[in-house]
């Protein structure tokens, strides 16, 4: 009977999650130090998930095997993944962790991007919210047959 | 990759189990029923308080969680009602029956 229901709180919660990686991608937009490898700090590399169907994988294959098709699953983040792409370079003598030319490592975070991947978060999450709403007027009005 | 059918041989139901039920055992096995489906709306009672508790002591609980919780809980009740106004209604029905 609820089966809608879980599945939209299955869409928030991973918009949460999207929500809290963005927060962090935000807040470190200058962290030049966020790892410390082979005795050298690393700057903060920007993360991303990377969502996947939720469900009993097993159960969807075997009925897709047996030509019944799938049952509706929810969402998740299957993992959290970092940007390859190369860190900035800004000239900044002054900064303790510029290198031998005066140059640091800045993490590869775009404010833009981010501003962009909040907006979406945020909307997706206000459009799981309204299937949930419409999903649960349903359910009442089910309730009215008969009154 | 194929999935071969697994042939069942399963031997038929036998008719022996189509005993005459008696009045007694379908009463009770309506309270049974009628038992499970209250316990089950009473676990999601449950589980919303349980949420809303676990919020309100700060611990790790996502808000929609909760309230998505407080509302199967509040559909479940009001399910339940509609079933219990049903069967007075049919209750009340019956007694004004003509002797």
């Amino acid at each position: 009977m609820f089966s809608s229901l879980n599945i939209t709180s299955s869409a928030l919660t991973a918009q949460r999650l999207r929500m809290d990686v963005i927060s962090s991608n935000v807040a470190n937009v200058d962290s030049t130090r966020a790892k410390y490898v082979n005795g050298n700090w690393v700057p903060y590399r920007r993360k991303m998930v990377v969502l996947e169907t939720k469900g009993d994988q097993f159960s969807n294959l075997l009925n897709k095997a047996m030509n019944k098709g799938t049952v509706p699953s929810g969402v998740k983040v299957s993992r959290i993944v970092e940007d390859e792409t190369p860190y900035k370079l800004v000239y900044n003598p002054d900064h303790p962790d510029a290198n031998e030319d005066g140059y640091v490592q800045m993490p590869n975070v775009d404010p833009l991007k981010e501003m962009v991947d909040l907006i979406n978060a945020t909307r997706s999450y206000e459009a799981n919210v309204t299937v949930f709403n419409a999903s649960k007027s349903m359910l009442v009005k089910a309730l009215d047959i008969g009154k | 990759m194929a999935i071969n059918p697994i042939s069942l041989n399963v031997g038929r139901v036998t008719e022996a189990n189509h005993t005459a039920v008696t009045p007694d055992k379908a009463q009770k096995t309506f309270a049974n029923f009628l038992k499970d489906a209250i316990n089950q709306v009473n676990d999601m009672q449950i589980q919303s308080d349980h949420l809303t508790q676990k919020m309100a002591l700060g611990e790790n609980v996502e808000l929609h969680d909760v309230m998505i919780a407080s509302q199967k809980a509040s559909i479940a009740l009001q399910a339940t009602m509609e079933v219990r106004n049903k069967v007075v209604e049919a209750y009340q029905e019956i007694m004004r029956m003509q002797v």
